[in-house]
């Protein structure tokens, strides 16, 4: 049983085994309009950007290994402390859950494919050019843009030719976001199979149906604002210039008015993850689907309401800075619902601790803290406190690392099985676990203690007392990063043999993708399947 | 349950009917990208009168349309 209470007749799947009728080599993946094709190459996209904004955190923690500046200048430190934000969030995280997306949603709801297959193709492919342009800010005249992943002005309005390209990515990942949301909604709404009504839908595609909504509500507007950059840039305006009257703190509103719903589209995804792994592990159905679907609902409303937590210091007005304090601890009850239900889920199951189980019970412990860091910083006379601290930085990785990376992580050994025909190497995939929770305790926990004593963030030398934690979170950070090679290793091993995976490797497995062989044939549901 | 909206059988309609979400879909980004920048050129106020007097006259325009198109 699964997250879905529902059976499945065997319906007569057209499967097609053939892949000889496809062109080969690299024309295949530059022309592919099928959806595990360009789900896979979403998902090696993230993992590459996830190395590369990894470096770029190995850096950071290189330099902050002891105090005093010993391996890059400030200005590159600011440079990298931006794109590390802005390479993981747009370039690893976003990528990776439209990666699980098209991989799974058409196979989980019964069709044969996204429903603008093209499109698909042209959203995954604009990517890689604007993570280029990402990368390449670093060797332009005057260095990246250094103002930090939120691009404040002034100093993005002042910034040099590294903020041109920057604003270029942007409008390009997310026009890319856009095509990708109208097609996820249109698969889910139109292509379902028969019988599969909306609340029969496994809780991933429930969870990526939201997100999609959010992003298409929210990465206009970041397009929006960084237009208004651009032409205050160069144009002549002033929109947030202040210098011509413009109003830096109008760009912050605008940006966390994308900027909050944002770490919900990163997490909602994850959020139906679990909810696919952990019913699976306990062989129960997923306790109380209803309400999770309307905690997810809720979750997705409330992030549109909470925006200016972010701007606690900015001066608000009293009574605005109540309405955010109280909407944003809001928000707690229907993602406490979440984590109740996943442990109702849990409770007197017939519990396997398989990796993917590992990590979904890693990500509950995990994502559970940063939660509840995240409540401490709801309110108001603490946030102020602890406004631009580590503790800010501990908590944001406990719900962006913990979270969403550990879901990743066990939705990728959970469904691998399915996307390679192979079982992987359980045991590596078990030490992964754990070198990856240790070594992910070990950087950020530590952070939390530095934020209380004052650590200000985005700095690269600092007083002598934050030096022993410092070291310590720098030796974690290299440890976890480390860990990912063992992570690279069990996927490759398992791309490239292995024991031979059944249709449902998992006995407690009920959607779906789990009536379909290993690996999933490259075209299936043509015809569609009855769900009853 | 009874099954909602179920997958057509017919292509040509599947197409028709993928198309016209999409392009919903569509407007709903293209009205949050221009509204948050002509909010911010013309006012608040301004740019609500606008967006709703637009809405309006798009309504008439594509009801009476329809209408005339389908010769009623």
């Amino acid at each position: 049983m699964s997250s879905t209470p529902h059976t499945i007749a065997p319906g007569e799947h057209a499967l097609d085994h053939g892949y000889a009728h496809h062109p080969g080599g690299i024309i295949r993946w530059i022309t592919t309009t099928n959806h595990k094709d360009i789900g896979t190459m979403y998902l090696w996209f993230s993992f590459t950007m996830f190395i590369v904004g990894g470096l770029m955190a190995m850096t950071i923690r290189a330099e902050l290994f002891k105090p005093g500046l010993q391996i890059v200048n400030p200005e590159f430190f600011n440079s990298l402390t931006t794109l590390h934000g802005l390479i993981m969030i747009f370039g690893a995280l976003m990528p990776g859950a439209v990666g699980f997306a098209n991989w799974m949603i058409p196979m989980q709801i019964g069709a044969p494919d996204m429903a603008f297959a093209r499109m698909n193709n042209w959203s995954f492919w604009l990517l890689p050019p604007a993570a280029l342009l990402l990368i390449l800010s670093l060797f332009v005249p005057g260095g990246a843009a250094a103002g930090g992943w939120t691009l404040y002005p002034p100093l993005t309005v002042q910034a040099g030719m590294g903020m041109d390209l920057t604003i270029f990515a942007i409008h390009i990942m997310g026009a890319s976001s856009i095509m990708g949301s109208i097609n996820i909604i249109t698969t889910i709404l139109n292509l379902r199979a028969p019988g599969m009504t909306l609340m029969k839908m496994p809780m991933l595609c429930w969870a990526w149906l939201i997100t999609a909504y959010l992003l298409l509500a929210v990465m206009p507007v970041l397009a929006g604002a960084v237009t208004m950059l651009l032409t205050d840039r160069h144009f002549g305006t002033s929109f947030f210039n202040a210098a011509g009257g413009g109003d830096p703190v109008l760009f912050q509103h605008v940006f966390w008015f994308f900027g909050h719903p944002e770490v919900y589209i990163i997490i909602l995804p994850a959020f139906g993850i679990i909810s696919e792994i952990i019913p699976t592990f306990s062989r129960k159905p997923l306790f109380g689907y209803a309400s999770m679907v309307y905690a997810l609902s809720a979750i997705a409303i409330l992030s549109f309401l909470v925006w200016s937590h972010h701007m606690f210091t900015t001066g608000l007005p009293t009574a605005g800075i109540l309405f955010f304090m109280y909407a944003t601890m809001l928000i707690a009850v229907p993602t406490g619902v979440k984590v109740f239900n996943w442990l109702a889920t849990m409770w007197k199951g017939a519990i396997s601790l398989e990796a993917p189980m590992l990590f979904a019970i890693g990500f509950l412990f995990l994502f559970t803290v940063g939660g509840f860091t995240g409540l401490v910083l709801a309110i108001q006379p603490i946030d102020v406190q602890f406004q631009d601290t580590y503790y800010v930085v501990a908590h944001f990785h406990y719900v962006m690392v913990a979270g969403t990376l550990f879901a990743f992580f066990g939705g990728i050994y959970y469904w691998i099985p399915k996307w390679t025909g192979h079982m992987y190497d359980e045991k590596l995939a078990k030490i992964h676990f754990w070198l990856s929770f240790i070594f992910f305790n070990i950087t950020f926990f530590p952070m939390h203690f530095l934020g209380l004593a004052g650590m200000p963030r985005r700095i690269p030398d600092y007083a002598q007392q934050f030096a022993d934690w410092n070291m310590i979170v720098s030796i974690g950070a290299f440890g976890f990063g480390l860990s990912n090679l063992v992570f690279l290793y069990v996927v490759v091993k398992c791309i490239r043999g292995g024991e031979k995976a059944p249709a449902k490797p998992w006995e407690g497995g009920s959607t779906l993708e789990w009536t379909l062989p290993s690996p999933a044939p490259y075209h299936t549901f043509e015809t569609p399947p009855v769900v009853q | 349950m009874v099954p909602t909206r179920p997958r057509s059988a017919d292509p040509a309609r599947l197409r028709a009917v993928n198309l016209r979400t999409a392009a919903i879909l569509f407007t709903i980004a293209l009205v949050f990208f221009a509204g948050i920048i002509v909010s911010h050129y013309l006012g608040g106020v301004a740019a609500g009168m606008s967006v709703l007097g637009i809405a309006v006259v798009l309504y008439l325009v594509i009801a009476i349309g329809r209408n005339v198109g389908s010769g009623k």
